[in-house]
């Protein structure tokens, strides 16, 4: 499977009343997104802004952010199994509005956090405060319940993300990606002597606000499916998760898998990449014995020699990573697992909700418990009620002034667990 | 009766029978869990929630085996394990009381999920 990603490099974004890219700026048809995305007659109200690097704006609640893209050659456009027919992701020449991003805004619940700042200390907590954001707010009308009301705003994103992608179809990108990997027959003739590695990327598939869906299809529903890793970058997988701010996967983080693409650097040198497993998170135990146990059996049955884990969300799916690990360690296969920590804020406490001896190579994605200080903003994109949810965790967190302390957690993508995030350690 | 929701979420109670209502905190339900898991009621979902925005919620809805058998250890570290965490950060924070309507709600609906994924078992 070959997949080329055609990178236009977004220097601005503009409201106007056309859809293009000149010179790097991307110009959005105002209205003529707003109508597209009022075909869906459930929406009531759309709200389109536009947030940049260094303004001192917040946004909140964010829902997903999604990064815009057109399909140019090989497959169908847009979300193929959502905003498309079903189609083939993963194969063909994909081009990309490179810095920007779709930030869909909307509170589904009262409680929801998922705060963005475009300047100061919050911004060097989120990866999203270095994109020029169009952010999209939606509003339903009356009567709708939580479970419709989560699929119109996360559908609404898709089909803005597609509508200004199409910017980009006849642009020459500034940079051309090219991902290529065959099958497993082919690859282990080509490096028979590199270890044959899978990632195994787990995913919150437990009810509203907490789901993925792969293709379209809800993957609380499926047993563990292999996938071609270019399948992932092409935009198959989609959030539907917005409650775990700092490490639910966004939508954008899918299409941009830091894992995936690292793994791909090192394919043919140090390893040979096999593919992924995508592992979803149950909030039953019989789920959990039953993913877990079907994670190896597909590692085992493709001859891995290692399999990488990364983890979505914390709590209960602790649980399920151990698990993966115990059973593939059990097995011969080695793991390197990849967790945020919940170490409490002074980074003191036992991370993990459950712990394993298997468990030996761990990398960390930072400590959700830890603690910022933000100034208010000059201006809040969405709800500035929801910025109470963030200020009051406990006494003394919202000052006179408008300054609050948050913890990490609240912050989109802050502590992402697969490494597409800021914080970083460094040796001394 | 499969199994038991131990609850104290009112909308959980008014919605199922099979339920075990604990009029107190989220604390006090899960120590009800424990002391059942001890008993030998073997855990059918997991006590913690999967973010930590849930984790915050004042209410919790749990399943266990009705059958009582031989003491789970497995699971009785789980329980232990999760009380701890619950605590670890509830210690430094306010329940979020403000939106108590919503948790009600994004609770049940939790339950219901999983208890979809319970269905078609004996």
């Amino acid at each position: 499977m070959k997949l080329e990603i055609g990178r236009i490099f977004i220097k601005d974004i503009q409201l106007g009343s056309e859809t293009s890219v000149k010179s790097g700026v991307l110009t959005v048809d105002e209205s003529g997104l707003i109508a597209k995305l009022k075909e869906d007659e459930r929406i009531k109200d759309v709200k389109i802004d536009v947030a940049r690097p260094g303004e001192k704006v917040r946004i909140i609640p964010v829902k997903d952010v999604i990064e815009p893209r057109v399909k140019i050659e090989g497959g169908l456009n847009g979300f193929p199994g959502v905003t498309a027919k079903p189609a083939q992701c993963g194969e063909g020449r994909t081009q990309v509005l490179y810095g920007a991003a779709v930030v869909t805004v909307g509170d589904i619940v009262g409680f929801q956090e998922g705060v963005i700042d475009m300047w100061g200390e919050g911004a060097k907590w989120t990866p999203f405060s270095q994109t020029y954001n169009l952010t999209v707010d939606i509003n339903v009308i009356d009567g709708i319940d939580p479970h419709t009301h989560e699929e119109i705003v996360r559908i609404a994103g898709l089909r803005a993300a597609e509508f200004i992608g199409q910017a980009g179809k006849d642009v020459t990108p500034d940079e051309v990606l090219t991902f290529e990997i065959g099958s497993v027959f082919e690859e282990t003739a080509k490096y028979p002597n590199l270890p044959k590695v899978l990632y195994a990327e787990m995913m919150i598939t437990q009810g509203l606000l907490h789901d993925t869906y792969i293709y379209g299809v809800n993957a609380q529903t499926i047993l563990p499916a292999v996938l071609h890793p270019n399948e992932e970058l092409d935009s198959a997988v989609i959030s539907g998760n917005c409650v775990a701010a700092c490490d639910k996967i966004t939508t954008y983080q899918h299409q941009n898998n830091s894992v995936i693409l690292d793994l791909y650097a090192e394919h043919g040198k140090e390893i040979n990449f096999m593919g992924c497993i995508m592992a979803p998170e149950h909030t039953t135990l019989a789920g959990k014995f039953r993913v877990s146990d079907y994670t190896v059996k597909l590692a085992k049955l493709l001859g891995a020699d290692a399999v990488v884990v990364s983890e979505e969300g914390y709590g209960n799916p602790d649980s399920d990573l151990l698990m993966i690990c115990k059973k593939c360690e059990k097995a011969g296969i080695k793991t390197v697992l990849i967790t945020d920590e919940c170490a409490g804020r002074d980074g003191m406490s036992q991370p993990l909700a459950d712990t394993a001896v298997e468990a030996v190579a761990v990398v960390s994605t930072g400590n959700v418990s830890h603690v910022i200080t933000v100034e208010p903003a000059e201006k809040v994109i969405g709800k500035a009620e929801s910025i109470a949810v963030l200020a009051g965790g406990w006494d003394g967190a919202l000052a006179e002034d408008g300054t609050f302390q948050c913890e990490l957690n609240a912050v989109i993508g802050s502590t992402s667990e697969i490494g597409f995030h800021n914080v970083t350690c460094r040796l001394y | 009766m499969r199994n038991i929701i131990i609850s104290n979420n009112p909308l959980v109670a008014e919605k199922y029978e099979n339920v075990f209502f604990v009029d107190g905190s989220v604390e006090e339900t899960l120590v009800k869990v424990r002391d059942l898991v001890y008993e030998g009621h073997e855990l059918v979902s997991h006590p913690l929630a999967a973010s930590l925005r849930v984790l915050f919620s004042p209410y919790r809805s749990v399943i266990v085996a009705n059958q009582c058998e031989q003491l789970n250890f497995d699971h009785a570290e789980i329980i232990e394990g999760s009380i701890c965490k619950y605590k670890k950060h509830m210690d430094v924070r306010k329940a979020d009381e403000a939106n108590s309507d919503d948790y009600k709600t994004v609770d049940l609906l939790l339950l219901q999920s999983a208890l979809n994924d319970e269905k078609g078992k004996w």
